[in-house]
């Protein structure tokens, strides 16, 4: 089995009108045994920006270890916080970094910027960033994840409709696959907060 | 795949979950791996999907043919040696992890165990497949000697909830079939309806 297989996980992320929203599983397995039903993959990197990690587990906690300080150290030399779209490239060359010895994590990125306009992005283990204007998904349940979004996605949905939207396109797609599931946790965010919900699944 | 089969006075209780899986992509959610091989005798398929539904499908066919030409309802243990015979002798070959219950005249309820390499095992229950291995434990500390119908069927349907509950290859509902000299009588609970346990 892959490493980016190993302990399984899924993510997506969709644009709505004036908002963004991210949604991960919570399993943690060992191959096809399930050790944790509460592993986090989203990490809040700003007030208004969000980064997924889906991948080797290992890989997903250095990681966002890594991003804390280095968006920690942006915020006390530019005095401000750092823009989706930096935090992108950021990510993006940190990866790059490791091109031979590459990280197990093909992270996704979703924010708004300093206009309240929505930003997301997706990349692969290497760090080719994909800029998508609907929707960017990663994880073992890939596959699944394209099919629900490309049906049910459209443009210009409020917060509430892409709440609804993004957890039908994550539940339906990870019930597909052994390796993704076991919980839920969504975030919404909007100009004015981050609402965070957890959902209800099928736990096995 | 989880699959269980417990004996009880009068009969047996034979549970499974219902995930077929290829890779980690699921197949079939609703799978049904209790398969029917005599009027009184069923099988629960665990390991390659393909292998073990030709050797249910051979075996269906010799007690067709036994019931026929002898004129009597073929035992648990006839059952159990036919799959042994194609399992020991094709080893190499297949991967099938078969459990063999039913009711006969002769011994009542009987459960047999027909792991990998062919051997059988007459038990008062047995476990199979791979989310078998998480409910050892749980199976060996809550079974009682003869329990009623009910009780097994509650330990069957825990067990196994247990089991979909950790194994990545188990999953989807709970699919039960009661084995008695009356019939055979199929249960079902939807993965909405499973018992819950502790979940962190």
């Amino acid at each position: 089995m892959s490493a980016l297989e190993y302990n399984g996980g899924a993510i997506v992320a969709m644009a709505g009108k004036n908002c963004v929203a991210i949604a991960a599983d919570k399993r943690l397995g060992v191959q096809l045994m399930t050790v944790s039903m509460d592993f986090q993959k989203i990490f809040q990197a700003t007030d208004k920006s969000f980064i997924g990690l889906p991948g080797l587990a290992t890989d997903v906690q250095t990681l966002s270890e890594l991003f804390r300080f280095k968006t920690n150290m942006y915020k006390l030399r530019e005095e401000r916080e750092i823009e989706p779209r930096t935090l992108a490239h950021m990510v993006s060359s940190t990866l790059y970094e490791r091109r031979f010895s590459y990280y197990f994590a093909e992270p996704v990125i979703a924010g708004l910027d300093k206009n309240n306009q929505p930003f997301i992005c997706s990349m692969d283990l290497i760090g080719c960033i994909n800029f998508a204007k609907d929707f960017v998904v990663s994880g073992t349940s890939s596959r699944s994840l394209y099919g629900m979004c490309e049906s049910l996605w459209e443009p210009d949905l409020e917060p509430e409709d892409l709440f609804e939207t993004i957890s039908q396109s994550l539940l339906n797609a990870v019930d597909r696959d052994c390796l993704a599931g076991w919980g839920a946790v969504v975030h919404v965010i909007t100009p004015e907060r981050v609402i965070t919900r957890h959902l209800k699944t099928r736990m096995d | 795949t989880t699959i269980m089969a417990v004996e009880f006075d009068g009969g047996v209780v034979v549970g499974a979950d219902s995930r077929t899986t290829s890779g980690p992509y699921i197949v079939n959610r609703v799978t049904d791996k209790l398969t029917h091989i005599h009027d009184r005798i069923y099988c629960c398929r665990s390991g390659s999907a393909a292998d073990t539904q030709a050797i249910a499908d051979i075996v269906h066919y010799y007690l067709q043919m036994y019931s026929a030409q002898n004129g009597e309802v073929p035992s648990v243990q006839t059952a159990a040696a036919l799959f042994q015979e194609i399992c020991y002798q094709n080893k190499s070959n297949l991967t099938a992890g078969i459990i063999v219950a039913g009711w006969d005249k002769y011994e009542g309820g009987s459960v047999i165990n027909i792991p990998l390499g062919g051997s059988t095992h007459r038990q008062p229950f047995a476990i199979g497949g791979s989310g078998s291995s998480y409910i050892y434990g749980y199976c060996d500390s809550t079974y009682r000697k003869n329990m009623t119908k009910d009780e097994a069927i509650k330990f069957v349907r825990d067990a196994v909830a247990l089991a979909m509950s950790r194994d990545g290859s188990s999953g989807g509902c709970i699919r039960q079939a009661i084995i008695t000299k009356e019939g055979v009588e199929r249960l079902f609970y939807p993965g909405n309806d499973l018992p819950v346990f502790w979940e962190g």
